[in-house]
């Protein structure tokens, strides 16, 4: 693909292409749920698709973007459960990776600064959970448990996704769908 | 609604009072969705009283409860596990009161779900959102049935091919990296190009040439096109 336009705002072929990640993540998470069950799985797919945005798009706010699409896309179709609440469900995750992933972009090599800015999504997301069991009057025991069963389980998911994404980009960039210029180019 | 019945066809047009309900309707389920969470204890039967009142309308509306009562149900007994294995069977009182108020928390959104269609929500986002994203949300929603498509397309070809992702094969998890790389990895690819010749195409009907939101008649002539 063409080099990086630098103007303000996404291009609309990126915009569209984190449309329609986000669409397909509520897609396939709406159908996993149901045949699954199991806590943070939803954190493979999240961490999946917000990493593949970021790898594509390369830039600044394409994770957020994506999960505040995702958000507004769970609410019109109705999938989960949660109603206007699910766009902070799809949002804080994805505001905690982009933080992270600006903390660590020239720290770490690719792999490994995916696996952390999957991580720290999955700790948000967790966190979420155990705001809302404390809200709701749980002992702080059972959701300190319910906390570290989140992180662990959603953790574990969430890397499994991260680690996806790096062979997604290698088949993107031998079909030459990745920006020239841009910095996870370069680092392939 | 299931994701896969949603369709271009059933998309029609808005009509004021609609959108007055919807916006209503998620002001109404935010409030009480919140209130959930933070409403002393002595008022949840007022509370669990007007969600009462949502799922009955919500049950006239057809909507479909069994789901989200197989969620509780399972939230219901993890809690309860976690309870008994902690407090030995002294807090159990406590740990029924907060899948309660997960419960009133949940229902609210059911409800709005149930009540008010997928259209009305669009067109009521796109109101306080900037008009690229707008056209996104709405292009992503109607390019869904043709992404899921595309996706059964790529999976029958690779099962054509030998690929070991069967239902039946799928059971076994040392396949699932197989579906990984035989249908997700490809459709990503397919989305990205998708997204070019959309783009190209909505660029052609000179979308983005304008700052407020426009709209392109069918059958009208390049020239003419506002």
């Amino acid at each position: 693909m063409a080099t990086n336009s630098q103007s303000r705002g996404f291009q609309l072929q990126d915009a569209l292409f984190i449309g329609f990640c986000a669409t397909l993540l509520v897609a396939l998470k709406s159908m996993l749920r149901l045949r699954l069950g199991l806590s943070g799985h939803s954190m493979l797919l999240m961490s999946f698709f917000y990493l593949t945005c970021y790898c594509t798009v390369a830039r600044v706010g394409a994770i957020t973007a994506c999960g505040a699409m995702a958000g507004a896309v769970a609410a019109i179709l109705g999938v989960g459960k949660g109603g206007p609440i699910l766009l902070v469900k799809f949002l804080a995750p994805a505001i905690a990776m982009e933080l992270t992933l600006l903390l660590v972009q020239n720290l770490l090599t690719l792999r490994w600064r995916l696996i952390v800015v999957a991580v720290a999504g999955a700790i948000v997301w967790s966190a979420k959970g155990l705001l809302e069991d404390l809200l709701v009057g749980m002992s702080w025991q059972v959701a300190s448990v319910r906390f570290a069963a989140k992180v662990g389980s959603g953790g574990v998911f969430a890397t499994i996704g991260a680690l996806l994404v790096i062979p997604v980009v290698r088949r993107l960039k031998a079909h030459d769908l990745l920006y020239r210029d841009s910095k996870i180019d370069q680092e392939l | 609604m299931p994701v896969s019945h949603f369709s271009r066809s059933q998309a029609t047009p808005i009509s004021s009072r609609s959108l007055w309900f919807a916006g209503t309707a998620m002001v109404l389920a935010l409030l009480l969705s919140s209130a959930a969470f933070f409403v002393p204890q002595v008022y949840l039967p007022w509370l669990a009283g007007i969600d009462a009142l949502l799922v009955l309308h919500g049950v006239i509306n057809k909507g479909n409860l069994g789901g989200l009562l197989r969620y509780i149900l399972l939230q219901l007994l993890f809690t309860m596990v976690l309870y008994l294995a902690i407090h030995g069977g002294n807090q159990v009182g406590q740990g029924v009161m907060a899948v309660a108020r997960i419960l009133l928390a949940l229902l609210p959104g059911w409800w709005l779900t149930s009540t008010v269609s997928a259209e009305a929500i669009g067109e009521l986002l796109s109101k306080v959102m900037p008009s690229k994203w707008a056209f996104v949300i709405v292009a992503s929603i109607n390019l869904l049935p043709f992404m899921v498509n595309e996706a059964r397309e790529i999976y029958q070809l690779q099962l054509l091919r030998g690929a070991r992702i069967s239902p039946k094969q799928l059971l076994n998890p040392r396949n699932w990296s197989e579906l990984c790389y035989c249908v997700l990895f490809p459709l990503l690819v397919q989305l990205l190009k998708l997204a070019q010749q959309t783009a190209t195409a909505a660029r052609a009907r000179h979308f983005g040439h304008k700052s407020r939101r426009t709209h392109w008649r069918p059958g009208q002539s390049e020239n003419g096109n506002k």
